[in-house]
């Protein structure tokens, strides 16, 4: 009889707070979940805080890979700048966006505000074409402007990048069947440990480089130019993703370090009630024992 | 000036790599493992065509068949 009366009001319970309460335990059972959650809680601050170090770990070597590569492609940047190349400008040439993203999340907001900067510059040249590295971004981009997308390349970020990777990425871009005015790298600038900048790289076309106004100061003969223009662009390829690397690992701490914060101090909130809420079981438990000792004497 | 790399349809920058692959192989046994640790490209990537993703592939076996393609024609 009173199992069958019960149950429609456990059905009630269990759909408006999908966990079911027993009842008669009302108190204990949450107690109990108050317990779980700052179980788990504990649980999500342990993982946070041991990817907080990973990262921190990784940052380092990424870090230094990151000063030698600038300075790699800012060497090999010097000569277009001693040349004078700009980009030619031209309402029938394309331009070419490649975006250094990476494969993993969990690291904030840097590939979303890469994607931002990109898809501003989309506004400017609404028919230029994308390439993107990395999911991250593939996903975002794909979204909202899948017909420009030309190539898309995932495993970017599972370690350092290599110049064999950024070598293999230029290959299949330079066999790109379009003729591209201009190729701009869209990456993250690593200014400092908490700021980074979504930031583009220029690489040229054979034809602006033979345009360039002090192009005749250096001896470079026709073949060897499109060597030069490959070169060119592996070098900044590997400098934006080795940056890119860099600023995602340290945006991974930083994310990871405001989660273990934030985990603390939901643990020391949910401490504090679970105690409060023991002590107001005890309490209850007491009065009825107290009452009833008092009843059966009289 | 015509290069012998160039006519079998190699880029400037696969001629590198397997020119960097070479020395790295000759180095001795403890610098080399780390070395080739540099040369390591697992990269797959995919074809878009009007807004369609396309089959995922392995970068490198792609970029070997596209220069062997590309050897007859300079």
């Amino acid at each position: 009889m009173l199992s069958r009366a019960v149950r429609p009001a456990l059905n009630a319970g269990a759909a408006a707070s999908v966990r079911p309460v027993a009842p008669n335990a009302a108190s204990y059972a949450t107690l109990r979940e108050i317990e779980q959650r700052l179980k788990s809680i504990k649980n999500i601050e342990k993982i946070t805080k041991t990817m907080k170090i990973v990262a921190s770990t990784k940052l380092n070597r990424a870090q230094r890979a990151m000063t030698e590569s600038r300075s790699y492609g800012e060497t090999s940047n010097t000569v277009f700048e001693k040349a004078e190349t700009k980009p030619i400008e031209g309402e029938d040439k394309k331009t070419l966006i490649i975006v250094a993203s990476s494969d993993k999340g969990l690291c904030g907001g840097i590939h979303s505000g890469l994607t931002r900067a990109t898809r501003r510059m989309l506004e400017k040249k609404p028919n230029s074409d994308l390439v993107v590295l990395g999911e991250k971004c593939k996903a975002q981009l794909s979204r909202s402007s899948a017909k420009n997308i030309r190539l898309s390349f995932a495993g970017v970020g599972k370690d350092v990048p290599t110049f064999a990777d950024a070598q293999a990425i230029a290959d299949q871009v330079s066999l790109l069947p379009t003729d591209y005015g201009d190729v701009q790298i869209m990456y993250n600038k690593f200014i400092n440990a908490t700021s980074y900048e979504a930031t583009p790289i220029e690489a040229f076309s054979e034809e602006a480089i033979a345009n360039s106004p002090q192009f005749a100061q250096f001896e470079i003969d026709d073949e060897v130019l499109a060597n030069l223009r490959e070169y060119a662009l592996a070098n900044s390829l590997y400098w934006a993703l080795a940056e890119g690397h860099a600023c995602e690992q340290s945006a991974r701490r930083n994310a990871m370090d405001n989660a273990s914060k934030n985990a603390g101090d939901m643990i020391n909130k949910f401490q504090i009630l679970y105690n409060r809420t023991r002590q107001a079981v005890i309490t209850g438990e007491l009065v009825e024992i107290i009452t009833g000792a008092s009843a059966s004497e009289e | 000036m015509a290069f012998a790399w160039k006519a079998s349809g190699l880029t400037y920058n696969r001629y590198l790599a397997v020119a960097a692959r070479v020395v790295r192989r000759s180095l001795k046994e403890q610098p080399r493992l780390q070395a080739e640790r540099r040369g390591e490209m697992e990269l797959r990537f995919a074809k878009w065509e009007s807004g369609k993703q396309g089959e995922n592939k392995s970068l490198a076996e792609v970029n070997a068949a596209d220069m062997a393609e590309h050897a007859g024609k300079e």
